[in-house]
């Protein structure tokens, strides 16, 4: 514009335009025209402008509306799907197993799904079940055929097991000596040509489809009764069907569909996966009225035994009363099968990493699970504890409902428990009666929240300490002299076998003939009288009402108490201070009670039933009850047995806690 | 000729920056308003009556959870204050026919309710009917907040947010849970990496930014636009608590790795004086809570929160702070009704307000109280025995919701600067030995009081 120069002024001419005309009288005005003219290029210049920012706006919108909430909404992990195993087409698996005296394994398309060296262990015969439309493993089981009864729990086991399935045997160490006749013919019906002439450290291994063919057997005899016989691998090819002939056709339904999940996975649970006749996995039990215990969480413990957790969960959620909505179940460990378990049924699980080992890992298990429990109910003022192994009663929940309210307004009490340690099929006979006692029994038992948060969780034993969290929860520095209620008939019933400081014997011993309640809604007798000082006026009723028994007479024999129904009676045992059980030990055995250590005390009282009497024992004169005692009466002292018997058991005490 | 090109070209080339110009200006006027929605949508509403799709999907939504027994109840923020303007009249008629459509046909992309997680049962039947009625859903979950402080405990992750599409409108149901420390909890909204990202627009959303801390409401059944829904009672105070809802989980995975380096201190004595600064932290919340004082957990309580998630054993008090702002004569009155008589009171209103309470047992109580000033944040020191001042210096920082010790507290969002601010960035290191004085990484001389105040600035009791 530099060359721009004002143009000398023009005189109006007729034939210009209108426009010239106009234009003119505008360069006449030149201030008037500059003006124009830099409004224009501003007027340019803004456009421009404008335009830019747009161009940017719109851009940078598109940008965020694409990428919609990079910043706010994204998950900060990145989340990358772990891409999904490409699906198997083959049809075909090929199968390994290998038997010896000290090595068992299984191999499935080169994927070792069972490998047993250690020594000392596993000795029998080892199944597995493969899925046969998947090749996935569905269950490993070992039965300890050298020993008796296991022979018997592999024939269940079988029988189980749903027709189609893929079976694989190996044999470690020794498989015959107990493998009795019914279950040689069951092995022989499933095709094994060797199985019915098992005999003395032979090698086996044989696979095959249940109901169906045979994929392979193999068999080394021993030659000596020294000797085992030689290794011997099988390797054969097992072909997959499809997976619609794998499943049952059972009616589309959200259960059926949770069943399907679980029936497709796991193997012998028996009838939950019957295609017929399904078991049904939902129970809807009648409602509790007046249910004060609805509203409680419930911690079910468990570790990895699935089938207890199965049968306990069975009895939980058929319990009248029951809120399965209210129930976690917490998993010591990553195992799946359990997992499956809490899924069938609908509920829900944790999984915990193991801390620690043996009995500090059952401990910091149970802490964890207690913790967790009251911060996904932090309303809850208690929570119901309950293992994996138990059964639960049908009237629990009422139980727990009609007697929650003293634990709440009861300070001298620390639990209520479902469980009479004394509580036999002999020594129990009411199950409307509830005891006070000193002892805690656990197995199935509710714990108040203030005693958890502030006593209890603060100071749980750490990890480094392999302690009993039971036995930690029974020393005075915890309980400090407050007591459980418990009722006379046990509303639990503890049936696991297995575990960390189980075995059959003890089993057998101690817990088999315990009392459990199978009637529905017992109403409890005066319960009021379990509070603290009710409960001795209760206790001093009692023992005025009771009848002395003769003391002369051996209190082991049955014909200590009178063959009478419906009385009270009292015996009087020596009890030098408060820590003195020996006469009550001795009693206890010989009436095959708990004898492994004291429990069911309360101040130096127990009670029980004999021939459907009551049956009271005070021990003088440390109890405050000895008052009661006519002074006639000598009180009864049982010897101890000699001294290594005493020693036997003191480890056995130890062993009794906690499975 | 030359000139009159000249001038010809450029007037030409205005004329069409003017015309290019407007219509620039109208297409990004239009863009504006289809982006916020808000007003020019307002005026759609007003003009051509309503918006009667989101009405629908409205109330088909709440049959199909009433079919379900599912309560839930209203808490859109936009509705809600509509609500509450005319609240006195719909409390009065609660089941009035309403004239018009006021609330649920303001055309929008989403309505949001809450859902308390323990009120129902999870059940899947209730998506099915949701598809059957043409709703499409998206299902937000994640892990479970209350396991994560948990060692080593992994549960099913849980179901956070909902999302129901029928036709143009989304219904945004958040699920609240309870936590411990009374209240109701919402997690954040995060889309993991397969979801559809396009299946509302998820920035539109009122809540799920950050997860959320809230009072358990009282509900109110009302009748508006024809529908019976639940609302909260008091939608004000409801709206206020949302503006300040933002809820900080504590950083429990730091907090374990702290544990690993530096063992916790398992004694009887560490034991007893977390119960008691726990006792009396809670005592102290209930206090101030009643006063409507609002308080943070300041100092070494902070510190504990942030790297250990826990009371730190050996700090031996707990320390609080108020903005001056919030003070209240009534506060000492009200602590000694408590039963924690005042110990010491440091400074004045005006300057370095400190005060100190006498718990159980020696552990104390210290409140500080905090001054704003442009650019930061102080509170004051005072030594009893010279008159000296000290001044701590803090950046600006605004209040979020927590869980701590079982109880819903504030502590400052911007947690590491604070932190660090007073504590320096060797903060992850405990430190036994520590003087008021001369330790913290913020203090500063602040001059001393003139001696004729003293008797008003430094009580000791």
């Amino acid at each position: 514009m530099e060359e721009w120069k004002p143009s000398p002024p023009v005189k109006p001419h007729k034939k210009r335009s209108w426009y010239l005309a106009w234009k003119y009288k505008l360069m006449n005005q030149r201030a008037l025209r500059k003006l124009c003219q830099t409004g224009a290029v501003l007027f340019l210049l803004v456009t421009v402008i404008v335009n830019i920012k747009l161009i940017l706006d719109t851009r940078r919108a598109a940008y965020e509306e694409e990428e919609e909430s990079a910043q706010d909404y994204d998950d900060e992990m990145l989340n990358v799907e772990v891409p999904r195993h490409p699906v198997n087409n083959k049809k075909v698996l090929d199968v390994e197993v290998y038997s010896s005296r000290s090595k068992v394994y299984v191999a499935v398309d080169g994927t070792t799904v069972l490998e047993d060296e250690a020594r000392e262990q596993g000795r029998g015969i080892h199944v597995i079940v493969l899925n046969q439309a998947t090749g996935h493993v569905m269950a490993k089981r070992v039965f300890d055929t050298y020993s008796p009864h296991e022979d018997e729990a592999m024939v269940l086991f079988l029988n189980m097991v749903a027709r189609g399935r893929i079976l694989i045997f190996t044999i470690k160490d020794e498989g015959s000596f107990h493998l009795k006749e019914t279950a040689k013919n069951v092995l022989k019906s499933l095709g094994s040509q060797v199985a019915p002439f098992l005999s003395w450290r032979d090698m086996w291994t044989f696979v095959g489809k249940k109901g169906g063919e045979v994929y392979g057997e193999k068999h080394a005899k021993s030659p000596a009764l020294s000797t085992w016989g030689d290794p011997v691998l099988l390797k054969t090819e097992v072909h997959l069907t499809s997976v619609e002939d794998a499943e049952c056709h059972w009616p589309d339904t959200e259960l059926n569909r949770r069943r399907r999940r679980f029936c497709s996975k796991v193997e012998g649970y028996g009838s939950v996966c019957s295609c017929k006749d399904p078991t049904p996995i939902e129970f809807n039990p009648d409602p509790l009225k007046d249910n004060r215990v609805f509203d409680v969480p419930v911690a079910v413990i468990a570790g990895n035994r699935p089938n207890y957790l199965y049968r306990m969960l069975r009895s939980l959620l058929s319990a009248q009363g029951v809120n399965p909505q209210m129930i976690t179940v917490f998993i010591d460990g990553y195992y799946e099968e359990p997992m499956d378990v809490v899924e069938l049924f609908g509920l829900s699980g944790i999984q915990h990493t193991p801390i620690s080992i043996k009995n500090a890992r059952v401990s910091q298990h149970y802490k964890a699970s207690l913790t967790a429990t009251f911060n996904l109910f932090p309303d809850a003022k208690f929570a119901v504890v309950l293992e994996e192994d138990l059964d639960i009663s049908v009237d629990f929940f009422s139980f727990l409902s009609q007697s929650i309210h003293l634990l709440e307004e009861d300070d001298s009490l620390y639990c209520i428990s479902a469980w009479n340690d004394q509580g036999y099929e002999h020594t129990a006979e009411d199950p409307s009666l509830l005891y006070r006692v000193e002892t805690m029994p656990g197995l199935g038992w509710v714990l108040r929240k203030s005693l958890y948060k502030d006593e209890l969780e603060p100071k749980w034993p750490t990890p480094e300490k392999l302690w009993d969290w039971d036995m930690w929860m029974r020393m005075p520095e915890q309980r400090k002299g407050r007591e459980c209620i418990i009722p006379d008939i046990s509303r639990s019933y503890h049936f696991g076998i297995v575990g960390l400081n189980m075995n059959g014997y003890f089993h057998e011993a101690y817990f088999k003939k315990h009392k459990f309640n199978t009637v529905p809604n017992v109403q409890l007798k005066n319960v009021e009288s379990l509070r603290k000082d009710n409960y001795e006026t209760e206790i001093h009723r009692l023992l005025g009402e009771a009848e002395v028994l003769d003391h002369s007479k051996n209190p082991c024999e049955d014909s200590f108490v009178p063959d009478t129904e419906g009385r009270v009676y009292v015996m009087f045992i020596r009890m030098e201070q408060e820590a003195d059980f020996t006469t009550w030990t001795q009693l206890a055995k010989c009436l095959h009670i708990w004898d492994l250590d004291v429990r069911g005390n309360h101040k130096g009282l127990w009670r029980l039933f004999r021939k459907k009497n009551h049956f009271l024992v005070v021990g003088v004169p440390a109890s405050p009850y000895s008052s009661k005692k006519p002074s006639s009466v000598t009180p009864i002292y049982m010897e101890p047995p000699a001294k290594e018997e005493g020693a036997v058991a003191v480890p056995a005490v130890a062993a009794a806690e906690q499975t | 000729m030359q000139k009159i090109n000249r001038n010809v070209v450029l007037a030409l080339l205005s004329l069409t920056s003017l015309v290019f110009l407007l219509f620039q200006l109208c297409y990004y006027k239009f863009y504006l308003s289809q982006k916020n929605g808000a007003a020019f949508s307002k005026a759609r509403g007003s003009q051509s009556g309503q918006d009667s799709t989101r009405w629908h999907v409205v109330r088909k939504f709440l049959g199909l959870l009433s079919s379900h027994n599912i309560p839930v109840y209203l808490i859109d923020p936009l509705i809600l204050g509509l609500v509450d303007k005319d609240i006195e009249q719909i409390r009065s008629s609660p089941d009035g026919p309403s004239p018009e459509c006021k609330y649920f046909c303001a055309p929008r992309d989403f309505t949001t309710f809450a859902l308390l997680d323990k009120m129902w049962k999870h059940d899947v039947g209730l998506f099915r009917t949701a598809e059957k009625m043409g709703f499409q859903w998206l299902k937000i979950i994640n892990k479970d907040p209350r396991l994560d402080g948990m060692d080593d405990l992994s549960g099913m992750e849980i179901p956070l947010h909902y999302i129901f599409k029928l036709a143009s409108h989304a219904i945004h149901l958040v699920v609240f849970y309870e936590r411990s420390g009374n209240f109701l909890w919402h997690g954040p909204l995060r889309l993991k990496q397969h979801m559809d990202r396009k299946f509302v627009p998820f920035r539109k959303l009122h809540f799920g930014r950050y997860p959320g801390a809230y009072e358990k409401p009282e509900l109110l059944l009302v009748s508006i636009d024809d529908l019976k829904v639940q609302i909260p009672k008091n939608p004000s105070s409801f709206l206020e608590e949302m503006s300040h809802s933002r809820f900080l989980e504590c950083r429990y995975r730091e907090a374990r790795a702290f544990f690993q380096l530096y063992p916790d201190d398992a004694s009887l004595d560490a034991v007893e004086f977390r119960k008691k600064a726990k006792s009396l932290l809670h005592l102290a919340a209930l206090t101030l809570n009643n006063l409507g004082v609002k308080f943070w957990l300041s100092s070494g309580t902070c510190l504990g929160w942030y790297r250990q998630c826990n009371v730190i054993p050996h700090s031996k008090d707990v320390d609080l702070g108020i903005f001056i702002r919030d003070y209240k004569a009534d506060i000492i009155p009200a602590f000694q009704k408590a039963g924690l008589p005042l110990k010491h009171k440091f400074g004045k209103v005006e300057d370095s307000l400190e005060l100190s309470f006498q718990g159980e047992d020696d552990v104390k109580l210290d409140i500080f109280f905090f001054y704003e000033e442009d650019d930061h944040i102080w509170n004051g020191g005072t030594q009893a025995k010279s008159g000296k001042k000290f001044k701590y210096l803090f950046p600006k920082f605004t209040l979020c919701w927590t869980e701590f010790v079982e109880l819903k507290v504030h502590v400052p969002c911007e947690t590491l600067q604070y932190v660090e601010a007073n504590y320096g960035p060797e903060w992850k290191v405990p430190v036994k030995t520590w003087d008021w004085k001369s330790s913290p990484f913020n203090v500063q001389d602040n001059g001393v009081w003139p001696i004729d105040e003293w008797d008003n600035v430094i009580q000791i009791y």
